[in-house]
């Protein structure tokens, strides 16, 4: 599949407390801006992906909420979920179907609401006794303690992330949180569910952001600059990681796989990846998916983190778009978002947050937790 | 030979300084109350009663559990089915819940040793529990206590042999609680004490020791369940025993009245320190009273029950007297839940309730929820059920201050099982600081949340006696 397939325009609302906005009008900001970007009439979309996480009210439901929102009638689409990479895999669906020759043009929409729903959080689902008590705080907390235990790091390192990352979101103009923040705020947070405080974690958010793909043979029809797609991954591992016996908690085997396949379908090593979007739900997480993305030996995420080499500025730049914890986390729109980021960033047209001349970018995320990872690599030759 | 083969009590491990309960009235109280948790109920506690009871010892020996308890968290619904499918006791096990006074321990424990005795059960199980409420700022607030205890009785490894019973009834007005009362009521404490209690109490005791041949005098220890102090040593003069010597009353200082579980857990003291030969009168009263006489035996020098000492030690102590009513749900608390629908409960009860996982047959690998695939080696259909331990070890854990649940902040910890098996469970009973990474817990039965409108109860784990 690889260079098979283009991004030719992209587009992302504004994220944060969208009480403004309905979720159809989100689902429209977005692909409106996409559809000028690429320059496109929304008559030559031959297929959509609709990547939304929960049911809600106003909704998210099923493929007729893209339909109706854009009175995209007459065509396939088709919903996708899975879990906090539901936005990826939307996109990598989308990247299937191009490749496999059936459409020629594609539109991949993420589109979540979750401030219009009231109550703390994300509403768990599930048994009705086994694991009840879950939050989703609560259960990458459980391989944080894990990891923290075993690789000695203090919660003073998982701080730098959320510095690093408000840093970057302050320079957005469309992520939801743009204050920047100092590792002493972070620490003396309430604690959500130790050894996260509130400042450890991403906000609920609203938002949606869209991609239109295309045959690259057909990218010079369209105004955008193509990027291309060089690999994606997808790997699904036990959605109840806390009742495995043989889990050690110390990372995600659903990201290693992930990246494992997007690396051999670009056909590059970690090394080669000049900058990453990676799924930051918690300061923690970020630490680890650099490492299980093969970007550092496991248990060093945190010295890269606190030698500055992950900063807008370091050898490997992570999240420069402010990643989940400022730039928010609407599911079902975080993983196009990331694709907006890293076409932007590939594009040369970040502004202050530009990365400098990166070749191949990275896009990640991960569920479950540790349940579902995607990856997509993208690059701008 | 007939009698008690095992004997132990089980508290709470909350409790209430009663200089706090007194604050809040401007009265005066003394001592230390138990306190169940908010997710904790007679149920709950006579789960772990019958647990510390049998200790290593095989359910499957038993076939009858016999429930008492004036507070039970059902109205209609049996909850002695529920004690003994939680320990996981054989289908064909007789069951009954005695209730309606707290003279419901010392009925079911004369039911048990009649119905061993008649041949109708091998061996039985008693266990008693209360968590009963009182009208805040009432008379009997600062008595009452939350507590359980479960006996063992049969023919085999008998220490403290049944030697004589005596009952006596009839209507007296004293405590009571309508069907639609929470709170128990009383009359009067003295007026009570004197003409009902103590009256029934002695004649019930009086007769039995008659029947045992034993004279009051020569009575070991004499082990009255009461409304309070006062009310005992009133009917241990009337029998003819030294109220300092021989009578042990009520836990009031360090516990509580308890109710149902008194004589059970009176019982358990007694047998800590009683020599063979002793004898053991005890006695419990409602509408006329109940009395029993035993003998200690050789055997129980070798088989002394785990000392009331160790159930009462390591208790956390409520901050406040807000918090003793919030946590025996007297103030209001809402916790997100689903229905436990009765096609979920029925198709996983082996599994929800009676705690069996799988093993694999291939690579050996414990595994819970039951899987027929194996997490480990993914061998197919090779699964059998394995009945999971009850104590493990902390491998990971969080703290959680978002989650909806009956205790805040919830302990959330996953244990690896003694025996094999991995649990994701809430953590129940804990100190600050108690839950970290190698922390011992032994699994307990609690509530976890009432949704479908009904008590859906679960396993959880508590930080395991260090003594």
């Amino acid at each position: 599949m690889k260079d098979q397939v283009a991004v030719v325009g992209v587009g992302c609302t504004k994220f944060g407390d969208r009480h403004d906005r309905t979720y159809e009008e989100l689902i429209c900001d977005a692909a409106f801006e996409a559809y000028a970007d690429a320059g496109i009439d929304p008559a030559d979309i031959q297929a959509a992906y609709l990547g939304t996480y929960l049911p809600g009210p106003g909704g998210g439901k099923a493929a007729v909420s893209l339909a109706d929102a854009l009175r995209l009638y007459g065509r396939p689409i088709t919903r996708v979920e899975n879990y906090c990479a539901t936005g990826t895999d939307a996109f990598r669906n989308g990247c299937l179907a191009i490749a496999a020759g059936v459409y020629d043009v594609v539109l991949v929409l993420g589109a979540e609401k979750l401030k219009d729903r009231g109550g703390r959080g994300i509403p768990r689902l599930g048994h009705p006794l086994l694991a009840r008590g879950n939050t989703a705080p609560g259960l990458f907390a459980l391989a944080a303690n894990r990891y923290m235990h075993t690789y000695g790091l203090g919660r003073e390192t998982l701080a730098k992330v959320a510095v690093k990352n408000h840093r970057n979101g302050a320079k957005n103009e469309r992520a939801h949180l743009r204050s920047e923040i100092t590792a002493e705020q972070v620490l003396a947070a309430p604690i959500i569910a130790w050894p996260f405080g509130l400042l450890d974690c991403c906000p609920t958010t609203d938002g949606a952001a869209a991609a239109i793909l295309c045959r690259r043979d057909l990218a010079s029809r369209f105004r955008g600059a193509p990027i291309l797609v060089k690999g994606v991954g997808l790997a699904v591992e036990s959605g109840r990681p806390y009742f495995d016996p043989t889990f050690d908690y110390l990372g995600f085997r659903s990201t290693q796989k992930a990246a494992q396949q997007a690396y051999a379908m670009a056909g590059i090593r970690p090394a080669d990846v000049d900058f990453a979007e990676v799924h930051d739900c918690f300061t923690w997480t970020e630490i680890s998916n650099i490492e299980d993305l093969g970007f550092c030996a496991k248990g060093e995420g945190g010295r890269l983190v606190e030698e500055g080499r992950t900063a807008l500025e370091g050898d490997l730049p992570i999240n420069p778009s402010g990643g989940l914890k400022s730039f928010g986390h609407p599911i079902g729109a975080s993983g196009v978002r990331m694709i907006f980021e890293v076409v932007t960033q590939l594009r040369g047209t970040a502004g202050p947050r530009q990365v400098k001349s990166p070749r191949l970018g990275l896009a990640h995320n991960v569920g479950g937790p540790g349940a579902v990872a995607c990856v997509a690599v993208l690059g701008n030759a | 030979m007939l009698g008690i083969t095992r004997i132990a009590p089980y508290f709470p491990r909350h409790r209430l300084d009663r200089a706090l309960m007194a604050a809040a009235w401007g009265t005066r109280a003394a001592g230390t109350r138990t306190v169940a948790g908010p997710d904790e109920d007679a149920l709950t506690l006579a789960v772990d009663a019958v647990l510390a009871c049998l200790g290593e010892t095989d359910p499957a020996g038993f076939d009858a559990l016999y429930f008492a308890s004036t507070s039970a968290p059902y109205l209609e619904k049996q909850v002695a089915s529920v004690v003994a499918t939680a320990c996981d006791l054989p289908r064909p096990t007789a069951v009954a819940d005695f209730g309606g006074s707290v003279r419901a321990g010392t009925t079911a424990l004369r039911a048990a040793l009649d119905a061993v005795q008649a041949g109708s059960a091998r061996a039985a199980l008693v266990v008693a529990a209360d968590t009963r409420h009182t009208e805040p700022g009432s008379e009997l607030e600062p008595l009452l206590g939350d507590g359980a205890a479960a006996a063992a009785v049969g023919r085999e490894g008998v220490i403290a042999e049944v030697v004589a019973t005596a009952t006596v009834a009839e209507e007296f007005t004293y405590l009571w609680r309508t069907d639609a009362q929470r709170a128990l009521r009383v009359s009067d404490l003295r007026f009570g004490a004197s003409y009902g209690y103590a009256r029934d109490v002695a004649e019930a005791v009086t007769a039995a020791l008659r029947r045992a041949e034993v004279p009051p005098t020569k009575l070991a220890r004499l082990l009255l369940a009461a409304p309070d102090a006062r009310a005992a040593a009133e009917a241990a003069a009337r029998i003819g025993c030294d109220p300092k010597a021989q009578l042990v009353g009520p836990l009031v200082a360090e516990a509580g009245v308890l109710g149902a579980p008194d004589p059970l857990v009176l019982l358990a003291r007694a047998l800590e320190t009683a020599a063979p030969g002793d004898f053991l009168a005890v006695a419990a009263h409602s509408e006329g009273a109940d009395a029993l006489v035993f003998r200690a035996t050789d055997a129980l020098t070798a088989a002394r029950p785990r000392p009331l000492g160790t159930a009462l030690a390591g208790g956390l102590a409520l901050p406040s007297y807000a918090a003793f009513l919030r946590a025996r749900g007297m103030l209001p608390a809402e916790v997100a839940g689903e229905t436990v629908t009765a096609m979920i409960e029925w198709k996983e009860l082996r599994q929800d309730v009676r705690l069996y996982g799988s093993r694999c047959e291939v690579c050996g690998l414990v595994q819970y929820p039951q899987a027929r695939v194996c997490i480990g080696c993914r061998a197919q259909d090779r699964t059998v059920e394995q009945k999971l331990g009850k104590r493990g070890t902390v491998f990971t854990f969080t703290i959680d201050h978002l989650a909806s649940a009956l205790v805040s902040p919830l302990a959330m910890v996953v244990v690896d099982l003694d025996g094999g098996g991995r649990l994701y469970l809430q953590a129940t009973d804990v100190a600050p600081g108690e839950v970290r990474v190698g922390a011992r817990m032994a699994l307990t039965f609690r509530r976890l949340h009432e949704g479908g409108e009904n008590r859906n109860y679960f396993w959880k784990a508590r930080p395991m006696e260090t003594s």
